[in-house]
């Protein structure tokens, strides 16, 4: 008797789950508990993060005292104290070093030579991207800094992405390599011609679309944001560099392919621009 | 299972959260990174059976749904289905070998990526089979090898020990 009461359970316990799995999905698809789960991600997110930077603090102590542990002996103390001092004045050196290429990056975003006259928040990136399947990246500003979805971000470089969410004291930002952005870029001669910027996953370079064969292009040439798509982004950011371009005779349109003019990769300070989304 | 159970279900979950957010999520190869997450279902299925490894499944999903940018709800689904399936898959299985548990956890990480991916693109999700998979299966499946054991022995202090015929035997951990 127990033995067919089982399964019938475990089918029980497995099929209610799936159910609530699909409710969940459904309503956070249609937009109906949009704001009951947007502010669950955001409690959850502002909670988490003294958690995370807990965690940070606690690593790198941990990390010095390994490198540095102690060997037995008069000599090998002594040695170990003298390498203590030179590995603290290396560390001062490399501290002064950082802060001085930190220093420099945030000038570098004080000089834009684009989106000039729109407020700005400056920004660290605190984390990656969260999941395998999208390209994002975690800023250190929030709603309590005047962050709110739809603003544009900017590196020293060019266009980073778009702020998909935020909570508080945190935003999550959408990279333009994610296989679901698409930036409207200006390009050619005078920056009339215009075409799409498709992100192809993270690390990738930019798929361009929309680009007619035959078209005069250069590799290094820049693409910047036409301010189209109803003003998602403003006009004239540096958004990437033709690397490669190619048409066939049947072709209907021109393959070009474009590195992030923003180094992705090392994403450290960014500029979040407070630019109302039209849309 | 007792509310002593249930605490430390909920350690184990804040636990692997808290590595997979500050630790594993820094670790990007080729865009991806491991997923420790994903290997709780795994390890709840494979030391306490479908029907625990469904419901740890659930609750490591919702959590883990909680920060990622993704539509809500989908790592519960997949991780409750892996979750299962890892329980059903070794339910036959009496005694275990160090080496059973990375190779589960290889095999079911890369199901539920690849599940993760399909339904993910059913729902919209751009780019999740055609470009995020491929370096995700790359980074997680080898990184779950590495992981398995850890995870698979935390899973089994955290859930209460199975009666035979479930599981693959380790779930008396140390308590």
């Amino acid at each position: 008797m127990a033995r067919t009461r089982r399964p019938r359970r475990t089918r029980l316990t497995i099929g209610l789950l799936i159910l609530a799995s699909i409710t969940i999905i459904t309503l956070d698809y249609r937009g109906d508990a949009h704001g009951t789960i947007s502010s669950l991600k955001n409690a959850a997110s502002d909670a988490f993060s003294p958690v995370q930077r807990g965690v940070d603090d606690i690593t790198h102590p941990i990390g010095s005292f390994l490198a540095g542990a102690v060997n037995g002996g008069e000599i090998e103390q002594e040695n170990a104290k003298l390498r203590q001092q030179v590995g603290n004045l290396q560390s001062q050196l490399l501290a002064h070093q950082a802060t001085a290429n930190a220093l420099k990056s945030l000038q570098k975003l004080d000089h834009l030579r684009w989106a000039q006259g729109i407020p700005r928040v400056a920004a660290q990136v605190v984390s990656l991207n969260s999941s395998n399947f999208a390209a994002t990246v975690e800023l250190n500003v929030g709603a309590r800094n005047g962050v709110a979805a739809g603003m544009p971000v900017v590196g020293s470089a060019g266009l980073v992405g778009r702020v998909t969410s935020t909570s508080s004291t945190r935003c999550t930002v959408t990279l333009i390599t994610d296989a679901g952005s698409a930036v409207g870029v200006r390009y050619g001669a005078a920056s009339l011609d215009l075409a799409l910027a498709q992100g192809d996953g993270i690390g990738k370079n930019l798929d361009v679309t929309y680009v007619s064969p035959g078209t005069a292009l250069h590799k290094g040439e820049v693409l910047t944001t036409s301010g189209l798509q109803n003003g998602i982004y403003p006009p004239l950011i540096p958004v990437a560099r033709i690397r490669s371009f190619s048409s066939s005779a049947s072709a209907t349109s021109e393959t070009v392919s474009a590195a992030p003019a923003a180094d992705l990769a090392q994403l450290q300070y960014v500029d979040v621009l407070q630019w109302p989304a039209a849309g | 299972m007792t509310s002593a159970d249930l605490a430390r279900c909920t350690i184990v979950l804040f636990v692997v959260l808290v590595v997979q957010q500050t630790l594993l999520d820094s670790v990007r190869i080729a865009g991806a990174h491991p997923d420790a997450m994903l290997l709780l279902p795994i390890a709840a299925g494979y030391v306490a059976g479908p029907d625990r490894g469904a419901g740890f499944g659930f609750a490591a999903g919702v959590l883990a749904d909680l920060f990622l940018p993704t539509t809500f709800g989908l790592s519960a689904l997949v991780f409750c289905l892996v979750g299962y399936g890892t329980g059903l898959t070794v339910r036959g299985l009496v005694r275990s070998s160090w080496w059973l548990p990375p190779i589960v956890a290889a095999g079911a990480t890369s199901v539920g990526l690849a599940v993760y991916a399909i339904l993910g693109s059913v729902l919209g999700e751009p780019g999740t089979v055609t470009t995020s998979l491929a370096p995700a299966l790359v980074v997680a499946t080898p990184a779950a090898v590495v992981l398995a054991t850890p995870v698979v022995r935390l899973v089994s202090w955290a859930l209460p020990a199975v009666s035979s015929g479930h599981g693959a035997g380790i779930g008396s951990g140390p308590r």
